[in-house]
This record gives structure tokens, sequence and C-alpha cells, in this order.
């Protein structure tokens, strides 16, 4: 098939052999936990500050850079939103207010932390290594099976959707007219399509899967065998100094806006 | 002697509410290493073959299943699909569904984790299954990022590393370009030097021609097998068998010549040694039609949000009553130019027009009546309950008025041949749901009809109704363009080939002389249909068998 617009990956994976990209995947997994943790607990934009610019030091040696400019967008709107609204609206009433500001702004700088410390776990990371990583915490193997499909299949689902919405504007389906009721059943040539499009490939897949051996009847073995290094325990011990403080600013009120 | 790698004995396959046996009486042996291509009609029973040999018929597909399959040696019926992984292996034509990792080296994995494979013996595995197919150097791709070739290769190699005796392929190249279709054919090739046996079923005799034995299946039973040469050289019985028999057998048969060769040289050689040349008349390029465009392509240029410029300076007219095929390789921007016909996409530069009017303000919708666009794959658009129903429905959201909808249903239908009109689309075979589709957009009256290949994945009988119903539809007046891969179609069909390369038009002329440049057709890596080979080697350019046949001296002279 031509298909030159065809699909996008969804991972940001970056193949890269830097220092991050080595470590172990429960590793770069509690690492994400704990920065979420931490730029959670605290919200003054000056006690953010600290693990926004890690983050944004992490991502260069990552090779991080290209996808954040993919998400660029994103960033620019989470943050210009957070603070507008704020601003306007804190504590429930409308009118610009500085108290409104701040939490506006350390709003902003956490919610654009998170974004980024997602970035840098998948720019480090596949997706394949996640689910290892869930396994090794304990999650059943078809918990991290599942997450690879999802990231495999949605690309290719969003490719089909795509394909069926225009066959049909192409016969002069107009999907924003009418009311509620006449939209909804608009959708139906989309969706009808699409679903059994996308039943028929899952009956394949099975079918692959199979043939692959998904039900052999023999036990599983794995090919990804992370040990953890040096690095790991360094980044470990950071890790916990890191949340350590973060709980610490927060039990003591250091790193809490003045309400 | 070590036993056949394939012994079926007497296999029959009943599927359930059905009266027909999908396959019945049938025998089967493949030595190791040998190779079999299996071909016939949709409906033949060549996919139930294929499927009862891996078990997904009946552990999957519930049917009732008699008879006798052993794999070297050893009996199957009563192994599930699973456990036969590393024993036999099993392509399909979808190659999409046979990717379940975010990466190339994790994919070829996937299957040696659920085998017991021990970890220390992955590295080399993987390393040669990606060599055989070609992929080394993929390692750590993402394989949404790969074209359907390099996938279909990919899925190949999953199967490969488990190290099987025994592969099947199920249509493994139709859904590729000619480019995609060589790399996969040159890999089975590969596999045979690793001494797998293999099964291939194929609608193209070129796949046939070096196989050890070829199988024709008709209505589920064996109608012909042997040497491929042999077969393939009896060409009413392959037609009967809904089979394309290959060209130069065909000219040999019409010239009563024996034994056809397959290969173009060989038969070029023959001929000139029994002195049949041919006498072809005089050939002057075509007049190109005059008058106002319908269509007016001007400077286009179309850059995706990737930064991929598809486009770059294309400038085209298609006037009406023209029959155009737009033709090249998967990624020369075809597509993107057929999608700016009708509004689709918008022109990064440029514009076009119809009838003189800029696109870029018309609505999608509105548009839908002047420019009819018919995808590749039915199943995209086909929703209703019945045939009927799938018809009226562009019509509909014309807000016509109802006996004018029932008017143009009644219209589309005949024009397509559909015979009833209550039938549940999803039951259709897939060359009807194709012509059904073509008249749901039909009943739209486009003034211009575009349809991306619209015979990919269709069986030879399927393929000549699809191509007669557009002849018939041009010779009312239709003004058409196919975006085609099919060598044949664009010869015997096409007044008008439009050859894209990187984005840009690389020639747009009649096909004849598309065919007769052989620098630029080795350059686009295109190849015309056999017996336009044939007619090169002999100092001509036909299209078509019957053209060849017709420039030959009436009888053959006496040696």
């Amino acid at each position: 098939m031509d298909a030159p617009e065809g699909a996008v990956p969804l991972t940001l994976y970056v193949p890269a052999a830097s220092r991050l990209h080595r470590l172990h995947p429960v590793t770069k997994v509690a690492g994400l936990v704990a920065f979420i943790v931490a730029a959670f607990v605290v919200d003054r934009p000056l006690a953010l500050a600290p693990l926004a610019a890690a983050i944004a030091a992490l991502l260069v040696p990552a090779g991080g850079l290209p996808n954040v400019r993919r998400l660029r967008v994103m960033f620019v709107l989470v943050f210009v939103f957070s603070l507008v609204v704020w601003t306007l609206f804190y504590g429930g009433r409308f009118g610009a207010t500085w108290a409104g500001f701040l939490y506006g702004l350390s709003t902003a700088i956490r919610l654009d932390t998170f974004l980024a410390a997602g970035i840098l776990f998948l720019t480090t990371t596949r997706v394949e290594e996640v689910a290892y990583a869930l396994g090794r915490l304990g999650l059943p193997y078809i918990v991290g099976f599942t997450l690879t499909l999802a990231f495999r299949l949605v690309p290719v689902f969003f490719d089909a959707a795509l394909a069926v919405v225009q066959a049909q504007r192409c016969r002069g389906l107009e999907l924003g007219r009418g009311g509620i009721v006449a939209r909804l059943r608009r959708f139906v040539p989309i969706l009808v399509p699409v679903l059994i499009g996308a039943l028929r490939r899952a009956d394949r897949m099975a079918m692959a899967l199979e043939l692959r051996g998904f039900n052999s009847g023999r036990p599983r073995t794995t090919y990804l065998r992370a040990r953890a290094g040096r690095g790991d325990v360094l980044a470990g011990a950071v890790l916990v100094v890191t949340t350590v403080a973060y709980v610490a600013l927060w039990g003591t009120g250091l790193g809490l806006l003045a309400r | 002697m070590s036993a056949a790698a394939v012994a079926v004995r007497g296999l029959r396959c009943v599927y359930p509410g059905t009266a027909r046996p999908a396959l019945a009486d049938l025998d089967l042996e493949l030595a190791q290493g040998a190779l079999a291509v299996v071909m016939g009609a949709t409906g033949a029973g060549k996919s139930t073959l294929a499927r009862c040999l891996t078990r997904l018929v009946p552990c999957f597909v519930p049917a009732e299943v008699t008879g006798d399959i052993r794999l070297l040696g050893e009996p199957i019926h009563e192994r599930r699909v699973g456990e036969l992984a590393g024993t036999i292996g099993m392509v399909f034509q979808d190659f999409e569904a046979q990717l379940f990792s975010t990466d190339v080296t994790q994919e070829v994995v996937f299957g040696l984790e659920h085998t017991a494979v021990p970890p220390a013996e992955m590295p080399e595995r993987i390393a040669r299954a990606l060599a055989t197919v070609g992929l080394a150097g993929f390692e750590g791709r993402d394989p949404t990022t790969l074209s359907g070739g390099e996938k279909q290769r990919l899925a190949i190699a999953g199967l490969l590393a488990l190290r099987p005796p025994v592969m099947v392929l199920d249509e493994p190249t139709t859904d590729l370009d000619p480019a995609g279709r060589a790399e996969v054919l040159r890999t089975l090739a590969g596999l045979r030097a690793e001494g797998l046996a293999l099964l291939v079923i194929e609608h193209d005799t070129a796949a046939a021609a070096d196989a050890d034995l070829l199988l024709v299946l008709r209505e589920g039973r064996v109608v012909a097998r042997g040497a491929p040469g042999a077969l393939l050289a009896d060409v009413e019985a392959c037609t009967a068998a809904g089979i394309r028999a290959p060209d130069t057998c065909r000219v040999f048969a019409a010239l009563g010549l024996p034994d056809p060769p397959l290969d173009v040289e060989r038969a070029a050689e023959r001929l000139r040694a029994a002195r049949v040349t041919p006498k072809p008349p005089r050939f002057l390029p075509p007049p190109r039609p005059a008058g106002p465009p319908l269509i007016d392509v001007r400077g286009l240029r179309h850059r995706y949000p990737t930064g991929h410029e598809a486009l770059a300076e294309v400038s085209l007219a298609i006037r009406p009553g023209e029959f155009v095929a737009l033709v090249g390789r998967n990624g020369s921007g075809k597509t993107t130019l057929a999608k700016h016909l009708n509004g689709l996409l918008e022109p990064t530069e440029g514009a076009v027009r119809l009838e003189g009017r800029d696109l870029r303000g018309l609505a999608l919708e509105a548009l839908a009546q002047r420019v009819g666009y018919v995808f590749q794959d039915p199943d995209h658009q086909l929703f209703a309950a019945t045939v009927e129903e799938e018809v009226a429905f562009g019509p509909q959201n014309l807000g016509l008025a109802a006996a004018e909808v029932e008017a143009r249903v009644a219209e589309a239908i005949a024009a397509v041949g559909l015979g009833e009109r209550d039938a549940d689309p999803f039951l259709l075979d897939k060359g009807v749901r194709q012509r059904l589709a073509v008249a749901a957009v039909l009943a739209l009256r486009p003034d211009l009809l575009v349809l991306d290949e619209p015979t990919t994945g269709l069986d030879f009988a399927e393929q000549q109704k699809m191509m007669a119903l557009l002849r018939a539809l041009h010779a009312r007046g239709q003004t058409i363009v196919i975006i085609t891969h099919t060598p044949w179609v664009i010869a015997e069909y096409a007044e008008r080939v439009v050859l894209l390369a990187d984005g840009r038009l690389r020639y747009d002329g009649a096909p004849r002389q598309f065919f007769a440049d052989d620098e630029l057709l080795a350059a686009a890596a295109f190849r015309p249909p056999d017996v336009t080979r044939l007619g090169r080697l002999l100092g001509c350019t036909p299209l078509s068998v019957a053209e060849l046949v017709s420039w030959m001296p009436r009888r053959a002279p006496c040696p």
C-alpha cells in the first residue's frame, strides 16, 4: 500500500548509548516515579526549579531534545494555560492575584516537569524494557505484553481509522453538521468499518501470535537481561536523597507556598 | 530415506454450515528443501490448505477436518498451533497483523522467548534470521518506520529464528509494490538456500516459475499438479482455474508452437529460430485530446507535517474522457497527487483547479459529486447491512430526493453488475466488495473517477471483471484515473501513463512510448509486461498478447 502520510511511530525512544540508556529498566521506572513524587509534593516555584533544571540537563545527553521539539506545542500550551487560569481564578474568585500567579507558575513548572520527565523516560527506555521492568517488579507477563502491543497497534489503528474517515468523506459524509443525534448517527459509517477492520486484524493477530509459539506450552525465557551496574547504584542513591529531601521540604512546609 | 517435510493423505475439510467441502481428497508430498507453489481462484481452498497444515484449522477456525497430515513423519492431528511453532511457520498477506513489538530485534526475539530457547543462543539466531531476510543492520528500528516489504521480511525473520523445517506463505506479496514483491521473492530464495521446505500461495505465475511442484486447486480439489513449465503451458486449463497464464505461454499457444519457455529471452530466441517474427504497423504517437481540462494541476508541491516533501513541482492537465494510469514506486507521490484531485489534501504550493475553479475554497463533501475516489481497500468504506443501502449512502448525503436516489442506485448497481440488492456486503467475495465500492462512488455521478489500486488482492478473473467494468465506464465517456502497479493493466487499458519518481513527473504520455523507453523504465525500476518485453527483444512494442500475435505471420513457415 502506498501510504506517504504513513503511521508516525508512537514511541519516543531514541536509540543511543548514553549512560541513562544503559541504566537498569527498574532504575528508570524508579527514577520516573521519584521525580513525579518530588514534583508533586512541593509547590514553591523555587523548590520546583531544581527538578526542572535537572530533567532539562539530563535530556541533553540522552538525545531527548528532538522529542521536546516535537512536543513543544504541548509544553507551551500547558504552561500558558496553567499560568493564566490560576492567576485569574485562584481561590474560586475571578480576578488576578499575586498568590494565584505564584500558584499558577508552580503548577505550570510542575506539569511541564512531569511532561519532560515522561519524555526523558521514553527517550531512554524501549517499551519492551518497560514491560521487562514491570515483570521484574512482580506484575504478570500479560501486563507488560499488553503495553507493548498497545504501543505497536495504536499507530496502525489510527492509520486505518484515518483511511475510513477519508473514504466516507469522499462519499459526501459531513461529520460536523446537524444536532447531536444526527451527528452520532453519522459516526456509524465510520465506526462500523473501523471496528470490523480491527476485529478482523485482531483475529489474524491472534493466529500469528500462536504461530510464533505464544501458546507453545513451553516455559518462557527472556532475552533482555539487564544487570544492575555501578550507574544504577549511583542513580539509586541520588533518587533516594532527592526523594527524602523533597518529602522533607513538604513536611517542614519549606517547599510550600504560603496559604 | 528421511521423511517428507510435508505428507498429506486424503485431506478433507468442511466448514460448518457449508455443503461443499473447502478441501476434498487432497494428497500432497513435499520433500525437505523443496518449493511448492499453490495457485487457484478465490475460494479454491488455498488458504484452507495452509491453515490445515499449521492447525489454525480447526484450532482457530472451526471445521471438520479428516485425513492424515504429517510434518517430518509426525502426525499433527492432536497438536495445538503453538506447539508446532518451530516445526512449521506461516506468513500471511497482512504484514501488520504479524508484528507485535516496537523494535526489530524484539520482534525476532518474541518467538524465541515463547519457545524456551536459551538466551545464550538468541543473539546468533537473531543475527542469522535478520541476515537471511536482508534486514541485517535494522536492529533497534521501530517496525512502524519500515516499508511493507521490510515488514513482511521481518515477519518472516520472526518465524525463521525458530528454525522451522517447513514454512507456509499465504500470498506474502499481494499487498506489496513491485519493489517489495521482488524483496520477498528474493527472500524465498534465501529460505530455500537454508534448506526449508516452502509452500507458497500466489496469484502471480512469476513466483511459480522455479518451483519444484505446482499445485492447482479448483473448488477444493487438485485439478493439476506437476512441473510448472508443463502446467502453465496449458493456457486453457490455467484460465479455467482462474490463473493468468504467463504471456510467453499465451503467445506460443496462439501461434501453435509447443513447449513454451517461461523466460522471455528464451522465448524470443525460440521465435527467432522458428522465424516467427512480428511485422508491426507504424505507430504515431496518438493525438492528445484538446479542449479545456477537467482537472488542472499547476506547480503542485506538497510537504507533510513531518517535513517530508512528497510532491515537488507537478503540473498535469486531465481532459474529459481520458483514461490515465498513475504509476511509480511506493513513496513516489502517486497517492499524494491523487488525493489532491478531490481536495483530500491541500497543496503546500501551487494549485489544483476543477474546470478552472481552485479546489482550495471548496468543501470536500461538495467535491464528492465531481471527483469520486475509490480507496484501495473496500473494507475501509463498506458499512451498511445491504448492497442497496451501501450504494444509496452517497446520493443520500447529497440530499437528493428519494426517487433520484433510487434511480442512481439502480444505475450504479447495474453498471458494476451486482446481482442481489439485499445481499450483506460483508459476506461478499473480495472482488465483489471491490466492485460494490466502485458502485457506491459511481452513484455520486462524478465527472472524474479516481481508483487506488483497483485490482490489488483480486484473483485473475476478478481483476478482469474490474478492468472490463472500467473500460465500459470509459466507453460511456467517464474520465478515469487509476493508481496501479500492475503492468498488464497499464498496457492493456490506459491511454495515458503518468510516472512519478521522488515526487516529480518523470513521464507523461502514451503507454506504447512509455514501454519503448528502456532508459526511463530502467531508471524507474519499472518492469513492463512479459509480452511487451518479448516484443522489445523482437524489435516492436506490443501492449497485449493479442496485439503481438496479430503482427505475426499467419502461418509459421515450415523449417
